[in-house]
Parts: C-alpha cells; structure tokens; sequence
C-alpha cells in the first residue's frame, strides 16, 4: 500500500476466536441469566424463602376456610370487599352518636382518598408499566437505571418535570393558559365516581351513573380546547380543532352503544349493570358485541390512544393542543393521559366485562382486584395497540365515526331495544333467551358490518399489491413505464 | 328543606351562578366569557342537586356545559379574531333591553306561579331513586306528543344541516376537472 | 354554501419530528388542508463541494461519507468510481466483489431506515422503526468489523477499498443472510397488509410516471412511478452484470408503491449480497494508487445507485491533485423538489408520509 507511513506499524493484537462485534454485545452477552443468579443465593436464604412461600400457603389456606365456612361474611374485616370496613365505621359513628353530617362528611373523605390514591398509584407506576411494557414490544428494555428494573423512573421523572421552568409562550392568554392543566384532571378524577370496584364498595352510587360518566367526559373537550387555543400556537391549534372535533363526534358512538347496554339491563346504575352480568352469569361483550367494540375503539379516539392519537399525532403536529406546556403542566397533561386510559379500563370492564365479578370468584378473591386485572388487561391491550398500529387520518376517523359507528350503532340499539321488551315479558329461561340474543346480535353485527363496509366501497385486500419484479431487458424510460402499465 | 348544609351549598351554588354570569356579560374577551359560561352552567347544575333532580342535574352538564358550550367553541374557532376585544359591540344596547325584558318575564313568572311544597310522604316519594324512571316515564307516557314533536324537529335539523353543507355536484364536477388539467 | 376558514401559515421544521433533519416546511393551512408549501433547505450547508476544491481526490472521500450519511458506502464508491473512470486506475476484482456487498447492504441498511420513519410518520410508534434498526445495526456492526466506523465509513478508495474484511465478517455476514429473509416476512405480516397502513399510504402523494421522469426522480421513488431505471442495471459498475437479479416497481406511484420497492429492494439486494459471497475471488483487496492523483485536465460526470437513486459526481481536474471543481448530484434534494406540487391540497398527515415516502437525508440536500 502506497499510503503506508514509513514507521512498522505496532504489533496488533492476537485475534480471538469470536470476538462480539461491539462492547455493548459483549455487555449483553455477558448478562447473567436467571439460572446464574439464582446459583449464588446462599442456602439460609433459600430456606428463608421456602418458609415464607409455606406460611404464604398456610394463610391462604386458612382464609379458604373462612370464606367456606362463611364466618366473613359481612364483617368489617372482610376485605374481600373494603365497603363492609366503611360499612361498620358508619356503624360504629352512629352508635357514638356523631351527627350524621359529619358520620358522610368522614366517609366521603375516606372514599375521595380511595380514589385519589387508585389515580395517584397508578400515575407513579403507569409511566412506568407503559414505557417498559412497550419496550418489550419494541424489542428494547425501557426505562432500567434508575432503581431496580427502573422502577423509580417514574418519580425521577416527576422530579424532572417539577425542577423544569414553565415556559408561557409570548402572546399566550395567560389567564385561559392555566385552566386546561387543571381542569383536565377533572373528569379523570370524577368519572370513577360511580365506578364499583365491589359490592358494596361504590364511591358514588347514583341511579344515573351511565348518563353522569358521559357527562363528565364531556367536559375535557373545553380543557383541550383552551389548552390549544390558548397556547397562541398553530399546533396546539390544530391539535384542539382535530380533538374536539373528534370527541365530539365519538361521544355519539360511546352513548350509542351504552343506549344497548342501559336497554338490556334496564339500569343507569353501574352497579345493577354489574349485577345483571352476575346474576346471568354472562358478559354484556358476548350479547352485545358491537356495542362493546364501539365503546373501546371511540373511547380510545375520546382519550387520543393509538390508533387514533391525532390530537396529540407527534409525526404531524408535535404534541398537539399541549405543545407549548412545558414542565409539570406538560406532565399533568402526559399523566392525565394514563388516568384516562385506566378510566375507560374500568368502564369498558363495568358495562362490558362483568366489572368485579368473574362467575363466582369474586367470592374468593377481592372484587376490586378482579377489576383491577381486567383495568390491567384493557390497559395492556392498549399498549399492544400503540405498539403496534399507524395512526388515522382526521377525515377518515371522523368518516368512520359518522358513515359506520353511528349507524350500525342506532341499528343495534332497535335491535336491543326489541330484544330488551321480549326479555322483560317472556317467561323462557334466561339462559335461552339471552343465548338467542347472542347469537342474533353476533349474526346481525355481522352480516350488517360487512354489508355496510361494502356498501362504503372497503376493500383493503384489493389494494394490497406487491411491486412487479423486472428483470432484464425491458429497462427504460417512460416507454417502458407505459408497457409495463399497459400489461 | 332548611338543613344548614343545602342552604350553604344553595347560597354558595348561587353565587357561583349569578357571579359566573355576570361575568359573561363583562369579561371583554369572548373565551373568557365562554368559561364562565360553562362554569355558571355547572353551577346551575349543582343547584338541581340541591333539588334532587339528578337527572337534570347531570343532563345540565351533559347538554350544556358539555356539549353546547363546544358548540360554541366551534363557533368561535370557525370565526376569524374571535377572541379581539368585542366590547363595544354593536348590539349592545338592543341585548341589554332583551336581557332585561326575558330577566323581568321570567321573575315575573317565578312570582306569580304557585310552588307546591313537598313534605311528608310525597317529598319521600320525590327522591334520587326514582327521577330517571320518573322521568322516562312521563316523556313517553303524559308528554309523549311534546317528546315525539321534539325529536322531530331534531331530526329535521340534523337532516337540514346535513343539506346546508353538502357541496353541489356539480362543484365536485369542476374540483375533479382541476385536478385533472393540472 | 361552504363556511370560508381563514388560511395561516405553520412552520414545520427546522425542529420538527417527521422532518428527518434539519429541514423546514412553510405552509400555508387552511384547516388541515395545505394550500401552499415552501421548501427550506440549508440548515445543514457545510460548504462541503467548495472545501473539496482544496483538498485530494483521496482527502475527499470522508466528504462523502458526511453527504448521505445513511448511505456513506455508496456515497464514498460514487466518488471513488468518478475518479477511477477519469484517470484509468482500476479495481481489482475481488475489490469490485467487495464494494458491491458493501454498497447492497449499505442499501439494506438505508432501506430499513426509510421505511421505519416513513411507518414512524404514520403514527405507528417507533415499533416498526426500532424492528428495522435491528437489521441496520447487524449491518452497522460489520462495517465497524471492516473499517472501524459505523456510519461514516469512508471505506471505498480509488483503485479498491481501505481493508480486507476479517475472518469473522464472512459469518457474521452468512448469519444476517440467513435471518434477513426471516424478517422481511416478519415485516409483511405486521405492515404491508396492515389496513391502516394501506388507508393511510394508498393513493396518497401520487406521482405519475410522466411526472416523475418531467421531474428527474430517481431511485426508489422513480422506480415506485412504474419506471423500470435502475443503474445497476442501466449503466453496470463494479460488475453488476454478474449477478442475478430484479428492478421492482409499483404501479400507481403512491407512497405505499415507493414503501413496497423499498421492500422489495431489500430482497434483492440479499440476492446480489449471496451471489457475491458464493463468487468472490481471492485476490489483493486494492491496487496501487499514488497518494496524489494527477487526473489529466478533463471533466466527467459518473454516476451509481445509491440507496436515494442517481447520486452523481462531477468532477473537473486541471491536472492538479486537487478537482478544479466537485458537484455532487443529489439524488434527494432533487426528489424533495417534487414536493411542493405533491403537497398543495393534501391534508397535513398526508403531506407528512409524503415526505417520509421521498426519504430525504438532509446531509446530503444541503452538502
């Protein structure tokens, strides 16, 4: 070689039989397993665990034999279902003799703390969960310095968020800019109002509690909206126009398909909705399985998830109605987002999933642990989906909204509304009954879907083409174009 | 009624009310007038709770504070320098005497009806348990004709604003046209 | 009757996510529909043509590498051919071998990054961009084996190339052959046939095959047009015309046709990669080159495929070591220039996949 330098180079040196291409491959590679690991435990240790995992045992037997036995029933100390504990305070207050203003006033605090701390957990941990979970689906690992699995991230988050300076960008309506990070809490926080997280464990069990949780989700529109108009940005703008413009048209399908569920357990209370799915032993997804289908896909468009986060479409307009919040206020937005999504889990599992019960092992399990699992499963399903899927168009998000869901939507509520009338008048066994309504209602999901798709002229499979392979010979110019076009 | 606790929450609801409204009126600035807006709607739907109408009470939020006040936001996104200054309005004069005369009707109405008062056995009656099915029951049963009028007209102005936007044909015709000769 | 909405103009870019650099688009919007688009480049001018006038024809190959720095092998063999064709010097064979494996898995790699931000753009988040990152890192891993860098490898010279892979790289190579058909099928099930991808990608930012070629495209997305021109097969270098291989093209040229050739294109250059392995001969890896070239006084223009299409250089020497002048033809800077009519009267999400679909690397648009 001519550009040799004329010093011998230095002695290289001796190869090894499989060098890793990179040092993080060798980090990888040199990652002890679980197996390892669990080799260097010493045996007091292992002994500690195995006693631990016995008496886990032992006291899991006993508390089988309470509830066979049926001793727990009702007592304060039956935590199966936390309201017998607030039941028996009630109790006990009265018995002092404390007014019963005070006796609601205390309850209600002790709830509020219930719910506020549901919410506030699940922000520290659902930052957390969602980054790490979508990690594995993005074949990385997500959050893992800080603190063990990264577990502390969310908190070092916070503590970043809180020590940032909040930027008001020049131009912005400052006293309109600083309602839309608090309001947006709001409904985030009183939609689990009449949420039942077991028997008789409701923060607010009212007779309209179908009607109340639309009307409360309706009001995040006016925080979204004053977030982007008032920003004095053409992203925030933009993000609020596409937002409000979406939840306003898919609060439609979401009252749509819970007209179905109302109808069919001729109840707005959520409690009784849950009580019906108990008492049939059947979920309202299998009756009413476009209803169901409804309510998730416009609650995710409601709370801007994939695939319909074009409020917030990072690829398009940056972060939406919430660009120019920086700091705390940006990750009051960012939490509000995961509150929403576990929200719409409770819900969709109250009207759909059976809520607390699970046929018969709530009488084992705590009910709002069962509904905790299913929030959990809906939540995951929602990040398999952001995972997972592209985003939507505005115009074909808002074209699905209102040339598919509402009318199938309207045409399943005729259908469950009949079906509601016979079930109230016939004396047929439940079981046959609702099993023929499953049925009919799958059919007619069915046949209707796919007449309407076609009627909207949906094809996806037509338009699926591979590229045409050219090999040699006929390469070109636009002759060529035209040949290969013509053939 | 004159436990210590509605009265409380009635005066402080009314406030809420009656001040959120007033400032509609003042705030120079149409936003801020529409937040208001929204807050004396809640505020009024906090006063049907006192009433233990919790039905209207959660169609209050639901209609207007939910949903007409994005009506207006739509109005108000759709219309160039919305949020300028209006306070020396054209209208002004014309919408205090209109206010003032609806304000007068409207006492004036409040005065002279005669308020039947609930005790007993029938403000037992008139609790939260039964004032959707209450409700439902007198829309499609005594005031059937009302409901069905209404929904009517709904359905015709949901159909008129479906033909006030469409786009003409032939507008579609020209738009093809362009696209095709450029 | 229509409600009139007043138009305002939105600054996407410099700083923007789906911009893929510094590159800023001024546009006129009314609601969601651009009535009029701006292209802004040179954020990223370096000056680097003018800086090539005082250095070697050798000295500016790293310039190379900083142009189109998602494809540095192609960029450093477009230049490296220029000079070889201008003086004579010429590569020996198992060089030819070796700068076309390189230059097809520089295509793999580049691939991979297009389509993971143009998916990454239609709102799929970072999945499909980090499954595809996969690819490209096992890629970026053997160029680090062979000449130490990763992304600007300035690894191409005149006469041959810098190293003789080690022993290691032929099966670390052998392994990414074998698992790369996997994954493409992997990438079928999870995108080509995903709806939402089709509705977003189908009959969006459609170019005609006449205006493509009005509008001098080249590459994936002239290709994506229904034009069969692909200079590996047009114009043959380093002995392309050994191998056995195909030009897809699309047929409607919609972003969905230029995301579906850059697919296919992945394919094939797997094709060329294993028949150049099975060929290659033993042999030197460079010629002998003097450190100062003296091309004789002369212009040429030489051009190859690069990963973006036709990246062109043209040089002229006036006898001195160093080019009298250096252009280099961007293949992206003249796809982007199609923009603007793509853009007018398309909606916001459109326009963006739009660009995502053109794969722009704004090193090289601004050089």
């Amino acid at each position: 070689m001519s550009d040799q330098p004329l010093a011998p180079p230095p002695p290289l040196a001796p190869p090894t039989a499989h060098r890793p291409a990179t040092p993080m491959l060798q980090q990888i590679q040199d990652r002890p397993g679980v197996r390892d690991s669990l080799m260097g435990v010493p045996l007091p240790l292992k002994a500690a665990g195995a006693v631990v995992g016995l008496v886990t045992l032992a006291l899991l037997a006993g508390v089988g034999f309470l509830v066979v036995d049926g001793r727990l029933e009702g007592q304060w100390y039956d935590v199966r279902d936390l309201g017998n504990a607030t039941a028996g305070l009630r109790g006990w207050l009265q018995d002092e003799g404390v007014d019963h203003r005070i006796i609601w006033v205390i309850l209600g605090t002790i709830g509020g703390i219930g719910i506020l701390s549901v919410l506030g957990g699940w922000l520290l941990i659902g930052s957390w969960v969602e980054r790490r979970v979508l990690a594995k689906f993005q074949i990385r690992s997500g959050p893992n310095r800080t603190g063990p699995f990264g577990l502390l991230q969310p908190i070092a988050d916070a503590v970043k968020l809180m020590a940032k300076e909040i930027v008001i960008p020049r131009g912005a309506d400052r006293f309109l800019y600083y309602i839309p990070p608090v309001l947006i809490f709001v409904p985030a926080m009183l939609g689990w109002g009449p949420v039942p997280w077991a028997e008789r464990m409701t923060y607010l069990d009212i007779d309209v509690g179908v009607l109340y949780t639309i009307a409360i989700s309706s009001i995040g529109v006016l925080a979204v909206f004053l977030a982007g108009w008032s920003s004095n940005n053409h992203y925030s703008l933009l993000g609020a126009m596409r937002t409000v413009a979406m939840m306003v048209s898919y609060e439609i399908p979401i009252s749509l398909s819970l007209l179905s569920v109302v109808l069919l357990t001729q109840s707005m209370k959520l409690s009784e909705i849950v009580a019906f799915q108990d008492h049939y032993h059947v979920w309202l997804i299998v009756l009413i399985p476009f209803a169901a289908f409804a309510f998730l896909f416009s609650s995710t468009a409601e709370i801007n998830r994939t695939p319909n986060d074009i409020g917030e479409a990072e690829s398009e307009i940056v972060a939406g109605f919430y660009t120019e919040y920086s700091g705390m206020k940006a990750g009051l937005f960012m939490g509000v987002e995961l509150g929403h999504a576990i929200l719409v889990g409770a819900l969709m599992s109250t009207f759909f999933l059976g809520g607390y019960t699970m046929f018969g092992l709530e009488e084992w399990i705590p009910g709002y642990l069962i509904l905790a699992t299913k929030i959990a499963a809906i939540y995951f399903l929602f990040v398999w989906l952001r995972g997972t899927l592209p985003r939507f168009r505005l115009d074909q998000l808002m074209g699905y909204a209102w040339k598919f869901l509402i009318p199938i939507g309207i045409l399943q509520a005729f259908v469950v509304a009949i079906e509601a009338s016979v079930f109230a008048r016939s004396d047929a066994p439940a079981l046959i009954t609702l099993g023929a309504f499953a049925v009919v209602n799958l059919a007619i999901t069915v046949v209707i879907v796919r007449f309407w798709a076609d009627r909207l002229g949906y094809a996806p499979s037509q338009h699926a083409t591979r590229p045409q392979l050219i090999a040699d010979g006929t390469l070109g110019g636009l002759k060529a174009a035209r040949k290969i076009r013509e053939a | 009624m004159d436990s210590t606790g509605i009265v409380i929450g009635f005066w402080a609801l009314s406030a809420i009310t009656v001040v959120s409204a007033l400032l509609v009126l003042l705030a120079r600035n149409l936003l801020h007038s529409l937040v208001f807006l929204v807050l004396s709607f809640l505020g009024m739907a906090g006063l049907f709770l006192t009433l233990s109408a919790d039905f209207i009470a959660v169609a209050q939020i639901l209609i207007y504070a939910g949903s007409i006040s994005v009506l207006m936001v739509f109005a108000v996104m759709l219309t160039p320098l919305a949020s300028r200054d209006n306070g020396n309005s054209l209208y002004l004069l014309p919408g205090l005497f209109g206010g003032l005369g609806i304000a007068v009707l409207v006492g004036f109405v409040a005065i002279d009806t005669e308020w039947a008062e609930h005790r007993g056995a029938a403000l037992a009656e008139s609790d939260f348990a039964t004032t959707v099915g209450t409700v439902g029951q007198l829309l499609l049963g005594r005031y059937v004709l009302a409901f069905e009028i209404a929904s009517v007209l709904l359905l015709f102005a949901f159909l008129g604003a479906i033909v006030l936007v469409q786009e003409r044909r032939r507008g579609d015709d020209d738009a093809s046209q362009d696209g095709a000769s450029r | 009757m229509t409600a009139a909405s007043e138009p305002f103009i939105l600054n996407i870019g410099p700083q923007h996510p789906s911009t893929h650099g510094v590159f800023r688009l001024r546009v006129v919007m009314d609601g969601e529909i651009i009535r009029d688009l701006d292209m802004i480049v040179g954020y990223l001018h370096r000056s680097m043509e003018k800086l090539a006038e005082e250095r070697t024809y050798t000295q500016n190959i790293p310039f190379t590498d900083r142009a189109d720095y998602l494809a540095a092998m192609t960029g450093n063999l477009g230049l490296a051919l220029a000079v070889e064709r201008m003086t004579g010097y010429e590569a020996p064979e198992r060089a030819e071998y070796l700068r076309v494996i390189f230059s097809e898995l520089q295509r793999i790699a580049s691939h991979a990054m297009a389509n993971g931000t143009l998916i990454s753009d239609a709102g799929a988040w970072q999945t499909p961009l980090l499954y595809m990152f996969r690819e490209r890192e096992k890629i970026l891993d053997l160029f680090e084996m062979t000449c130490g860098a990763r992304l600007t490898t300035n690894y191409m010279r005149v006469g041959g190339v810098a190293f003789e892979p080690p022993a290691e790289f032929w099966p670390a190579l052998q392994e990414l052959l074998d698992e790369l058909p996997d994954r493409t099928d992997e990438y079928a099930q999870l995108l080509i046939d995903n709806e939402i991808f089709l509705a977003r990608t189908r009959n969006v930012g459609v170019i005609s095959a006449e205006d493509a070629i009005n509008g001098s495209l080249s590459g994936p997305a002239l290709r994506g047009s229904g034009v069969p021109w692909d200079l590996r097969k047009a114009e043959p270098y380093c002995g392309y015309e050994r191998f056995d291989f195909d030009i897809p093209v699309g047929k409607t040229g919609d972003v969905y046709d230029r995301f579906m050739v850059r697919m296919e294109e992945v394919k094939q250059s797997t094709r060329i990669i294993r028949q150049a392995v099975e060929q290659i001969p033993p042999g030197p890896h460079k010629n002998d080159v003097p450190l100062a070239i003296r091309p004789e006084p002369g212009e040429i223009y030489s051009r190859i495929e690069s990963p973006r299409g036709e990246i062109g250089f043209y040089l002229v020497s006036d006898g001195t070591p160093a080019p009298y002048r250096f252009h280099l033809r961007s293949p992206a800077l003249i796809n982007l220039s199609l923009l603007r009519e793509l853009g007018e009267g398309a909606s916001l999400p459109d326009a963006v996949v739009t660009l995502g679909s053109i794969d722009i690397v704004l090193g090289e648009i601004d050089r």
